[in-house]
């Protein structure tokens, strides 16, 4: 990002989105500690219902539609000086970019960045003061009391009532965003009020509709706004900070891949999901498979196979045909010839063509097969979700040492992500190691390598994903305590492991498969631990009071010593052991903390796309609920 | 709906001076005034000099707020304006047009399109090609439409009228009947009989 984050960090809450971003981001890295403590000894959080109050992705709904916007405005207006009109008129050119504002601004100056979006910035403020009270309007071609006339800022003066002809017209014709000046030539952006107030004295419902075409450019225009695509629609959009390839949940509950605006799919690039998801749709590998495998009958018309045999198929409806060639025969025939019939030999052809058909068959149903057997695992383990609530009321009520019972729910998502993972894993690696999409990209004997490389990272996650599921399915609600404990350490542990395979595989994906792509770029979503980030709801005030507000509420609540965060990349990993090795860092060293992180991160990156660097501290808590956020 | 005090303020200020000007506009059906008839004289040293071009105006509604639309009734050889319907392929009927503007700049700014084409932007890419490639062929061509279409076949014209003045049609009918069908006597008789 550019220094222009720097410049605006201060009087917006960008600052404060980002260090939430980077501090989710963080979580990957120390993910594998918190899943230690959140075993041990963490009391209070329950992921069922964490809403994170921090993300890098923002739902705008109606009501802060207004606010987001303005927050955008207002960088421009302070840098530039200028007035909200303008600023929207500057905006909407440069598709809500402001980093692009910035960059046209530096590159050609104020005059031309002005003067290419249509903005006409008047020193002076003065009517064309004409003696006389009368002006023609050279549209209407009257004369019309001064009154009744309007100046734009452009200087140009025509009768109210041509103006607002004009901007119906615009309206109508859905160029709201830009409604030029009416002279000829004249690039000039009106001025949002003069149209607000003159349409709304003709037609109020039409300048209502001015109003929500401006509101909603913010999001129609806007590279980093879509709207959710929930059906029915819940009427929110997502904003988000700076990384277009990622996966977002509304606060309605959809889920969300946020380039193609389908369901997650990542580790697929969103053109493997969308050929993929046609695929299994139309089924045209059956089809294929139908004409490789199967032959019409001449009669009632209805697929034969053939089973064995010889060369004479009767079909189930009694009519004998030659499977050589389709047609229908008698019912004589000896081990050579069929009788009443003979037809040419081009088998050999037809072989080969079967051949390849039945191949990629097998490979498709190979992939799909196994993307579909963790699609149904992932959806009956959906069911553990309620068992193990009882699993642990259960336990609960027997035992009154064991009072922690997080690591069962966290184990229970770490399942449910890495099933996810793993049923994508397997789309992906049908396009990443077939002919489809690239083929030209590799040799075989590279391919080769890659596809070993692969599924030897595939296998491992799956053997990991099974036996998490084999213990979470376990009942050990009904075992003595020191079963229960055993459970608890497989459990963790094996959480830690998929979290980390997972991890892994991505930045297998991203960095030796996708990385590598010199023809196609295919970009996914980052993993993230956490799962599908959920989006924060866009706080409806920005200001700078605010924001220490709520800092200090961010102290408080973290003094009030529920969530803990650890820190330090060195000598935490001890999984095995499970002792904990944890520190607890209370808020005064979450600096330094975030600078090892940064150290981290900028060192040993996977992602290819740049990154923002970190700037100010964030000290927003990833776990406060955001209700505690909001509140200001 | 059309403004048509405005119209009507066009129409005569637009005639005024239409000898110097070289363009006109005439209404074209009785007194409806969204239907205009405008006549533009072809720009001097080009191939359209000496031809006398009709235009078909039609206002919509929004006028003027919205751009008129304006075709050629001439056959004309120009790579903006097509050969076969005479669409006119010019910004300011589109999407530069300017309530600012009116039906005599527009037809200003045709008179000026017919002087200097625009091949890169064409309405009719078999001119444009030809204009590009092989110019001399295309002022042939275009001065050949030139005499055959926008010229009131100046032999005889006033014969033609008189003859069917004869027949007991008005003459300002006649002359504008024989303008409109490129000066076949007989297509004019057989429109005026039509009505």
């Amino acid at each position: 990002m550019s220094d222009f984050t720097y410049l605006s960090s201060s009087d917006d809450d960008d600052n404060y989105n980002y260090s939430d971003y980077k501090q989710h981001e963080d979580e990957d890295d120390d993910e594998d500690e918190e899943e230690l403590h959140d075993g041990f000894e963490n009391d209070d959080d329950d992921e069922w219902n964490t809403s994170s109050s921090s993300s890098s992705s923002q739902v705008i709904t109606k009501e802060s539609l207004l606010a987001a916007q303005r927050e955008d405005l207002r960088r421009v207006m302070d840098m530039l000086n200028l007035s909200e009109q303008h600023a929207r008129t500057l905006l909407i050119h440069h598709r809500w970019d402001v980093q692009k504002v910035l960059a046209v601004l530096v590159e050609k100056g104020k005059d031309r960045l002005y003067a290419e979006a249509g903005v006409t910035v008047l020193d002076r403020k003065c009517l064309t003061s004409q003696s006389s009270s009368e002006v023609t309007c050279i549209i209407c071609m009257e004369d019309i009391s001064v009154e009744e006339v309007t100046e734009m800022d452009c200087g140009h003066c025509f009768c109210n009532n041509c103006w607002t002809e004009h901007f119906i017209v615009k309206i109508n014709e859905g160029q709201s965003r830009r409604i030029r000046c009416m002279a000829h030539k004249c690039h000039a952006v009106c001025d949002e009020a003069v149209i607000r107030n003159l349409v709304s004295a003709r037609d109020p419902d039409l300048a209502e509709r001015f109003e929500r075409f401006l509101l909603e450019s913010y999001i129609e225009d806007n590279r980093m706004v879509k709207w959710c695509p929930s059906v029915p629609h819940c009427g929110n959009a997502i904003r988000v900070e700076d990384d277009q390839y990622c996966e977002v949940e509304c606060t309605c509950g959809k889920q969300f891949c946020f380039g193609c605006s389908s369901e997650a799919h990542s580790p697929c690039s969103c053109l493997m999901w969308e050929l993929w998801t046609k695929k299994c749709k139309d089924e045209s590998e059956t089809v294929n498979w139908m004409t490789a495998h199967t032959k019409p009958c001449p009669k009632c018309h209805k697929p034969v196979e053939k089973n064995g045999g010889c060369n004479l198929v009767s079909c189930i409806c009694g009519q004998p045909f030659c499977w050589l060639c389709g047609g229908a025969t008698g019912r004589d025939h000896t081990w050579t010839s069929i009788s009443g019939h003979s037809c040419g030999r081009y088998k050999e052809d037809q072989n080969q063509k079967a051949e390849r058909a039945k191949r990629d068959l097998y490979r498709y149903m190979h992939y799909h097969n196994r993307y579909k057997a963790h699609i149904d695992s992932f959806k009956l383990e959906s069911k553990l979700k309620e068992s193990t609530q009882n699993k642990i009321s259960i336990l609960e009520g027997k035992d009154t040492t064991l009072r922690d019972f997080s690591w069962v729910t966290n184990g229970l998502y770490r399942l449910f992500r890495s099933r996810r993972v793993l049923s994508y894993s397997y789309a992906f690696a049908y396009y990443m190691f077939g002919d489809d999409l690239f083929r030209d990209e590799m040799t075989k004997a590279e391919r080769e390598i890659k596809q070993n490389l692969f599924e030897d990272q595939q296998q491992q996650l799956e053997s990991n994903v099974e036996k998490l599921s084999k213990y979470l399915g376990e009942n050990y609600e009904l075992y003595d305590k020191g079963k229960v404990m055993e459970i608890r350490m497989q459990v963790i542990n094996l959480s830690v492991i998929t979290d980390k395979l997972c991890k892994k595989m991505y930045e297998c994906i991203e960095n030796d498969l996708l990385g590598s792509l010199q023809l196609a770029t295919h970009n996914i979503a980052p993993y993230k631990s956490k799962g599908v980030e959920k989006a924060s709801e866009f706080p409806i005030w920005s200001t700078k009071a605010n924001i220490a507000d709520s800092h200090d509420l961010t102290h408080n609540t973290k003094i009030d010593g529920v969530t803990v965060e650890s820190n330090g990349p060195s000598g935490t990993q001890n999984n095995e052991s499970g002792s904990s090795t944890r520190k607890h860092t209370n808020n005064g060293s979450g600096g330094s903390s975030k600078k090892q992180r940064a150290d981290y991160e900028s060192g040993c990156s996977t992602r290819k796309r740049g990154r923002r660097e970190p700037h100010g501290d964030g000290l927003f808590d990833l776990n406060l609920p955001a209700e505690v956020l909001d509140k200001s | 709906m059309v403004d048509y005090a405005r119209v009507q303020k066009e129409l005569v200020e637009c005639n005024r001076d239409k000898d110097i000007s070289g363009v006109s506009i005439e209404l074209d059906n009785g007194d409806d005034l969204s239907h205009l008839s405008g006549r533009i004289t072809g720009p001097i040293a080009s191939p359209y000099e000496g031809g006398i071009f009709q235009i078909d105006i039609r206002l919509p509604g929004g006028y003027p707020f919205e751009p008129p639309k304006m075709q050629f009734i001439t056959k004309v050889w120009h790579p903006n304006i097509s050969s076969q319907n005479g669409a006119i392929c010019l910004d300011i009927l589109k999407d530069q047009w300017s309530p600012a503007l009116t039906l005599k700049t527009a037809l200003l700014s045709l008179q000026a399109l017919l002087s200097s084409p625009e091949p890169d932007d064409p309405q009719d890419a078999v001119v444009a090609q030809q204009y590009l490639r092989d110019y001399p062929t295309f002022v042939g061509t275009a001065r050949y439409w030139t005499d055959t279409f926008a010229k009131r076949a100046s032999v005889g014209t006033e014969e033609k009228v008189q003859k069917l003045v004869e027949m007991g049609f008005p003459e300002v009918l006649v002359r504008k009947t024989l303008d409109i069908v490129g000066g076949d006597e007989n297509l004019a008789l057989e429109k005026l009989c039509t009505g």
